[in-house]
């Protein structure tokens, strides 16, 4: 019996809905996380349900962005999600660990907030970058780096993520970077920087040119620019576009 | 009298249509977002800012423009182009606040006092991006047009 076979389409989707025994969901964890093929399977049934589950959600527009609003709508949506975030962090590892050498560790805390349903302390600034024009990617660069420091020199706490998709994934590419080494140095320099790639980016890119697309190794993967920031905003992060 | 009857009925009706308009939208908080140097999407922003105006009413609207990196062209070609220091004016006049970024005017080495039109110390941030994070923790709407 193959683990295609093993796992039909209904135990993945009762592992995504959080449905299983505790001894079935561990089992589960263990094969996913050795099998590609399924790993995939699983992210995709993650990601239609992620996508229903906020098409569905759709409440009222808050008064004001206060943090309660936010925490209770995340109450609302949020905690049947753990488990399926847990694997996105499996997503993550897995992918970080089979591109090349890594500078970031996948499970410093970095890098699985990105997907936790855990809230985040402080300021929460997702900026979004989907343009290649080299000049707006040096601006992006200079902005973020002056960001960082204002919030250190005000003595704020804060974490900054700068997500990438369609041409703006061109800043993480090995291939196409307008500046690694400084993409380097603010990595090294600031512990509350992220930067993402769009893997569905990197697999239109894939399919449409047959680019097999090679980041930098201070970038992160994860399954949908889109989805993350429809997720940030509801989680009351302030979005801006560069 | 059936003419003035008439133009009463007409103007109940237009001043109930504008009050079922302010009802409808209420009061709103909104971050226009300016980082580009394009004269012709610079216009455009200017004209989206005049039609919201129109749409909400000045008394209902709290607007900040906030200006960086190629942003801050729009006040020093008001500087020197009339029109367009007749478009900011206008705007201006109706309640809608002007910003711009401290790091950008250190960048670009721009003086806002001689090269920048109507712009006074406390209409600097120190970071625009920081700016937009904040309000939008208060409640503003975020619009890059």
């Amino acid at each position: 019996m193959t683990k295609e076979q093993t796992f039909s389409d209904e135990f993945l989707n009762a592992f995504v809905d959080n449905q299983l025994t505790a001894e079935e969901k561990s089992d589960a964890f263990v094969a996913i996380s050795r099998d590609e093929s399924l790993n995939r399977r699983v992210c995709e049934l993650r990601k239609v349900r992620d996508l229903v589950q906020l098409a569905c959600s759709n409440p009222p527009p808050p008064p004001t962005r206060s943090y309660t609003v936010h925490r209770s709508l995340w109450a609302r949506i949020g905690f049947r999600s753990i488990a399926a975030s847990i694997l996105g962090l499996g997503m993550a590892i897995g992918w970080a660990l089979h591109t090349t050498t890594p500078h970031h560790n996948p499970n410093s805390p970095r890098v699985s907030a990105l997907t936790s349903p855990v809230p985040i302390k402080g300021i929460k600034v997702l900026l979004h970058l989907n343009s290649g024009d080299p000049q707006r990617m040096n601006d992006l660069l200079d902005e973020v780096e002056n960001l960082l420091k204002f919030y250190k020199e005000t003595n704020q706490v804060a974490r900054v993520e700068v997500i990438t998709n369609g041409g703006g994934i061109n800043l993480l590419r090995a291939d196409t970077s307008p500046n690694p080494a400084r993409i380097k140095q603010l990595y090294r320099d600031w512990n509350n920087l992220v930067f993402i790639a769009c893997q569905n980016t990197i697999d239109r890119l894939n399919h449409e040119q047959n680019i097999n697309l090679v980041l930098l190794p201070e970038a992160v993967v994860i399954d949908s620019a889109v989805a993350q920031i429809m997720r940030r905003q509801l989680q009351g992060w302030a979005y801006i576009q560069v | 009298m059936k003419k003035l009857l008439a133009i009463l009925i007409a103007t109940v009706f237009t001043l109930g249509a504008g009050a079922v308009l302010a009802d409808k939208y209420g009061k709103q908080k909104v971050i226009y977002h300016v980082n580009y140097k394009d004269p012709k999407r610079q216009g455009a922003a200017m004209r989206n800012i005049q039609n919201h105006i129109n749409a909400v009413g000045k008394d209902n609207l709290d607007i900040r423009v906030i200006m960086h990196s190629g942003g801050y062209t729009l006040l020093t070609r008001a500087n020197k182009d009339l029109a367009v220091q007749q478009k900011v004016s206008n705007l201006k006049d109706q309640g809608v606040t002007f910003n711009i970024c401290a790091n950008t005017l250190r960048g670009k080495k721009v003086d806002y006092k001689t090269q920048m039109f109507d712009v006074d110390e406390k209409d600097i941030v120190p970071s625009g991006v920081a700016e937009i994070a904040h309000l939008q923790d208060q409640g503003f709407s975020y619009i890059r047009p």
